[in-house]
């Protein structure tokens, strides 16, 4: 059995490829998502040993549930580390992310790519990680003197010696380049731009006030660093701890192995997608082929197989197949981490590059997805090969299995799409944890159920989408619709591969342009003020990076303006959980910012330590105007604090304080919002135009009217449906290559009637056109069900939403006539291969009477 | 060959041989054959199986080639066309009928015997469609699709999809070799009194004394070379020759 299967395989070279392209591409997406991760994270890895290699013991501030990086302490406890027996010496330095290199123009180096990472320079070189370059100047001495990292010295084409601006907490400044430094041997850091100040002029530049942010400490020899740390944290004053530098290297590289998580269970879940996809081709592709051998395989019934010999049979064939697409698949996976790298490099994530790292886990699972996908896919195709009665080889009626009646497949469509669609509602209405398990659980589920009903749709859909072409093409016109009606299954699940790809490109597309629309109504409601002005920078992933303090300052010398109000933002813990917490001036925010406050609210929280709280918040958490709340800060522990007021627009956030109240429990470090509005007849643009030269000169800042917040968002929105567009793109071509598939078996099925046809005077060229012609109705029969879902789908996501702030729901009309011409121009692709095969068809084969 | 000169030759062959596979495998299907088909006249070709009769009937019809040696249809060398032209050729001046797989299973009987029409991109010839449909008999199955019609009915579909074009020459290839002696016999009648009322040219290649008895002149085919020919044939008196070219 197992080698008439094998042989079965080998002699269908062309079945065989078409076949395993399907596997082929959803097992690289898998194992190519590993290897660009794995690679990642090994370049990672690698990073921390090096940075780690000479820390026995750091110290840095308790930061408990807050995670921060560069929380400071003070400098004093230096001296004490340093008095600690067994400590060999001890560093202090401090850290930055928001200082702002700019090029040679004044524009920001890095852009929305890898951050900037400032840190004061290392007096003992087996703790800094950092060294000069050979014969490229000097470490950093003192005021004035900055050194780069060898990799933005050359793509900015600085030089030592050179005077280089760094905005930093006192903004814009000029320092000298006075040296070149590498990452040990490495130039880049992982593409990160470094800026590296002497320890004192570094505190200035980074905004620390006679503090620390770590002390990195090596342990005389023999010494055990757990019992040094232990010994270090004895001397150290409350809120400041001592970790092994093991522990701090674990530390960072679990919250890089977390954000690297959700990035490849992102790829996954688009790599799921195309083997969802693949799975209907490859399933399509068993069903034809079994079809075609009714006869051999009636055959060998009739000399003695039994039903289960012959269910046997195809499924080690698909084993095979199978199998050969896995290794390919895995091969293919190196250029496809390739790729997913140069697609992020794309959308500016700037993903460094690296020698490629396969791990036998890799390799397992993708052996696992190729060989389960295929065998799976092959289950219910061999099930119907195993129902082959033994007359099919002699009688030519019999060779038909009975269907199930159309009464039948409309039901178990139904309940099928039922379940979904009770799946994806489960999921719009719950948590957001289990909801994209569930969103996504159902949108799968309701596909099959679509692709169970679709047959019922393909014999009038294809008639409807194929009217024009007898009028057009003549009989090839003709012949084309008609034989995609004949099929209705076989279209019908063509098709349905088709229309998952295309779906979910819809849902995305509708989604994005009804957000866009929510963005727009949100922002034109949300600020009342003519300019925002917030920071290029983006460091933490839920903050607005603040500006440099001076910048409210200057602004306010500005006549052009005439309210200048800036917005702090930053986290607290309430009962243990994570909120985030905005402050503003209230004297000034009611001209700047939409509240809708009730009552005198405004005016009660420019009083310390109180705060205004949404209508809608209030009632969730339970609390009444007048309660005391306990906050518990970073900086000054747990406050005691009172809700004095509330207000009704909770698009923004949940709660405000003032900002006296937040210059006093936090440490503040500049503003994330900047709020202006132009001064009695000036216009938004001529006050724009006057405050350019302070923008510019800092760089890292942007002063946005509001149609350019919703502008620089809708940007935002449209990379994001790029990326994943982009990553749709291999479902939608594993779906095109499946029309290719069931077109060229189609086509060898019909050897005959092409043969006739040209016999009786069909022309190539008419034969082509008629397989094109097949291939365009399938196509566009995929998209129009995939449209019509992803529009349903996006629809009832954005109402899901609705609480979320989204208003609108807005259907891009354009894109998605763009989505059915791209599908029939796809349609077109598919059949070149099939239409040339079928048009070099031999006419003899045809009339041959075997 | 002096009828050569009264009568018109519809297609002919000269010296035609084909042969499959190369070197000492080779077979030599056809071996030198020369021969002529006048118009309006009903010829059948009849020879044990392997004889070569269909690899004659595809070499003159242009949908295969020789190997070596001329076949003409009129005066036309098909040896000089290109494919796109030959098979224009085929669906202006020539007619097929095989013996299965004759009929478009997606095309009702009316759009299967207008086929080389609206291949063409051709109107009918009404009057002309008319009278091949009342011929046939198949006034009241035009709207059935090929499942739907008996063995018989769908080969005299294909006959008038045959004539339709008013072709130069038809060929069959034992158009009747699957049918049972009614339908068989319906389909040969329909085929004689196209010869008879509208002059039509057949070709019909069989292997039955009693189907060939329909044609006007039989040829016999042994080993790719004729052997034989005979005019006005009976049942009885092909069966006889055949006897003794067999013995
Ligand atoms: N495609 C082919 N390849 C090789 N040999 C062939 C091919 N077609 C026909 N033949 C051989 O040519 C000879 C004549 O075949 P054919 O014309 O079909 O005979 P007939 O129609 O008289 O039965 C036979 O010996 C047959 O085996
Ligand atoms: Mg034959």
């Amino acid at each position: 059995m197992i080698k008439t299967a094998f042989k079965s395989v080998l002699a269908h070279k062309v079945r065989l490829v078409l076949t395993a392209v399907a596997i082929i591409l959803g097992v690289s997406l898998v194992t190519g998502t590993f290897i660009f991760t794995d690679t990642i994270t090994k370049q990672f890895d690698t990073l921390l040993d090096e940075i780690y290699s000479g820390t026995d013991v750091s110290v840095r501030a308790e930061t408990g549930d807050f995670s921060a990086g560069t929380e400071p302490f003070p400098a004093n406890v230096l001296a004490d580390v340093e008095q600690v027996d067994g400590v060999a010496v001890a560093d202090g330095g401090v850290a930055s992310l928001t200082a702002q290199v700019l090029d040679r123009d004044g524009m920001p180096i890095g852009g929305q790519g890898p951050p900037t990472l400032g840190f004061s320079w290392g007096e003992t070189p087996s703790l800094n990680p950092m060294k000069i370059k050979d014969d490229q100047g000097r470490a950093p001495e003192g005021p004035g003197e900055v050194v780069l990292d060898a990799n933005t010295v050359s793509s900015a084409g600085f030089a030592v010696g050179d005077t280089v601006t760094i905005v930093g907490f006192e903004g814009p400044d000029e320092f000298e380049l006075v040296g070149v430094a590498s990452f040990g041997d490495q130039d880049s850091l992982l593409g990160a731009t470094i800026v590296l100040f002497e320890l004192e002029e570094a505190m200035r530049v980074f905004g620390f006030d006679d503090e620390l942010a770590g002390i990195s400490v090596q342990a005389e020899p023999g010494v055990d660093s757990e019992q040094l740390a232990m010994d270090i944290a004895a001397v150290l004053p409350t809120g400041v701890e001592a970790v092994t530098g093991e522990t701090e290297q674990n530390e960072q590289a679990a919250d890089i192995n977390e954000g690297l998580g959700f990035l490849s269970i992102g790829l996954l879940a688009f790599a799921g997608v195309s083997i969802f996809v693949g799975a209907f081709i490859i399933q399509n592709t068993f069903r034809i082929i079994i079809a075609q051998r009714t006869r051999e395989l009636a055959l060998l019934r009739a000399i003695g197989a039994t039903g289960r010999q012959v269910r046997w049979m195809v499924l080690v064939e698909a084993f095979f197949v199978g199998l050969f697409g896995s290794i390919v698949g895995i091969v293919v996976g190196f250029a496809m981490a390739l790729g997913i790298r140069g697609l992020m490099n794309l959308v500016g994530l700037g993903i460094p590059s690296g020698s490629l790292v396969l791990l036998p886990r890799t390799v397992i699972v993708g052996m696992a997805v190729g060989l389960i996908l295929t065998m799976a896919s092959a289950l219910l195709p061999a099930r119907k090969a195993s129902k082959i009665p033994p007359v099919a080889a002699l009688r030519e009626d019999a060779a038909r299995t009975p269907r199930r009646s159309l009464h039948t497949r409309a039901l178990a469509g139904s309940a099928v799409l039922g379940l979904g669609v009770v799946f994806l509602f489960l999921g719009l209405f719950t948590g957001i944890g289990r909801a994209i398990v569930l969103v996504g659980l159902g949108a799968a589920v309701s596909f099959i159920g679509v692709s169970v009903l679709a047959p019922l749709a393909a014999k009038p859909l294809a008639n409807i989408i194929g009217w024009p072409l007898p009028r057009l093409f003549g009989v090839a016109g003709q012949l084309a619709r008609e034989n995609t009606k004949r099929k209705p299954r076989r279209t019908a699940s063509t098709a349905s591969a088709l229309m998952v790809g295309v779906a979910l490109v819809a849902f995305f597309t509708v989604f994005a342009s009804s957000t866009k629309a929510s963005v727009s109504e949100t922002v034109f409601e949300l600020f009342p003020a003519d300019l925002a002005l917030s920071s290029t920078i983006q460091s933490d992933p839920e903050l607005l990076s603040p500006m440099s303090p001076s910048l409210v300052e200057e602004l306010k010398t500005y006549d052009e303006l005439s309210v200048v109000s800036g917005m702090q933002f930053g986290r607290i813990l309430i009962d243990g959980d994570t909120h985030l917490l905005d402050a503003f001036d209230p004297e000034t925010i009611g001209q700047v910012f939409f509240l809708d406050p009730n009552d005198d609210a405004l005016s009660l929280v420019a009083e310390v330590n109180s705060m205004i709280v949404a209508t809608s918040f209030l009632e969730s958490q339970g609390w009444v105007i007048g309660d005391t709340i306990t906050i518990e800060y970073l900086t000054t522990g747990e406050v005691a604090t009172v809700i004095v007021g509330s207000f009704e627009s909770d698009d923004f956030s949940n709660m405000y304080v003032s900002t006296e109240t937040y210059i006093e429990n936090f440490r503040y470090q500049g503003d994330g919002f900047i709020f202006a509005n132009a001064a009695d007849g000036v216009t938004v643009d001529e006050a724009q135009s006057a405050i350019a030269p302070t923008i510019d000169r800092y760089g890292n800042v942007k002063a946005q009217s509001k149609s350019e917040i919703v502008t620089d968002a809708e940007m935002q929105i449209d990379q994001a449906l790029a990326l994943f567009t982009g990553l749709l793109f291999f479902a939608v071509i594993i779906a095109v290559l499946g029309i290719t598939n069931t077109l060229t078996l189609s086509v060898y099925e019909r050897t005959r009637e092409i043969g006739l046809l040209r016999a009786v005077g069909m022309v190539r060229r008419q034969v082509r056109r008629m397989i094109r012609w097949e291939a365009v109705i399938v196509a566009t029969f995929g998209a129009i069900l995939g449209v019509l879902i992803g529009i349903i789908l996006g629809w009832s996501v954005v109402r899901a939403l609705a609480d979320e702030g989204f208003g609108a729901f807005a259907i891009p009309y354009g894109q998605v006539l763009l989505a059915l011409v791209l599908a029939a121009v796809a349609g077109v692709l598919a059949a070149i291969w099939p239409a040339r095969k079928a048009s070099r068809m031999n006419v003899l084969d045809a009339i041959r009477t075997e | 060959m002096t009828t050569t000169e009264l009568t018109r030759t519809a297609a002919r062959v000269e010296n035609g041989i084909k042969s499959y596979g190369e070197g000492d495998a080779s077979v030599h299907a056809l071996n030198g054959v020369t021969v002529s088909f006048v118009q309006g006249e009903f010829t059948a070709i009849m020879g044990p199986s392997g004889s070569g009769k269909s690899t004659l009937l595809h070499c003159i019809a242009g949908l295969d080639t020789l190997s070596e040696g001329k076949a003409y249809i009129g005066d036309v060398d098909l040896a000089s066309l290109s494919d796109r032209d030959l098979t224009i050729l085929r669906r202006e001046r020539v007619g097929f009928i095989f013996q299965a797989f004759n009929l478009i299973p997606t095309l009702d009987a009316r759009e299967n015997i207008l086929l080389p029409l609206t291949i063409a991109g051709k109107d009918a010839d009404t009057d002309w469609y008319n009278q091949i449909i009342e011929t046939v008999g198949l006034a009241d199955r035009l709207t059935h699709l090929p499942a739907e019609l008996s063995g018989g009915q769908q080969q005299r579909v294909a006959a008038a999809r045959a004539l339709v074009s008013r072709p130069e020459i038809v060929f069959a290839d034992e158009p009747s070799g699957n049918l049972d002696s009614k339908s068989s016999a319906e389909l040969l009648g329909f085929m004689r009194r196209a010869v008879k009322e509208f002059g039509q040219t057949i070709v019909m290649v069989t292997h039955d004394p009693g189907t060939a008895a329909y044609a006007d002149r039989i040829v016999f085919l042994t080993d790719g070379k004729i052997v034989d020919e005979m005019s006005d044939p009976t049942a009885d008196s092909v069966f006889d020759r055949l006897k003794s070219l067999g013995g």
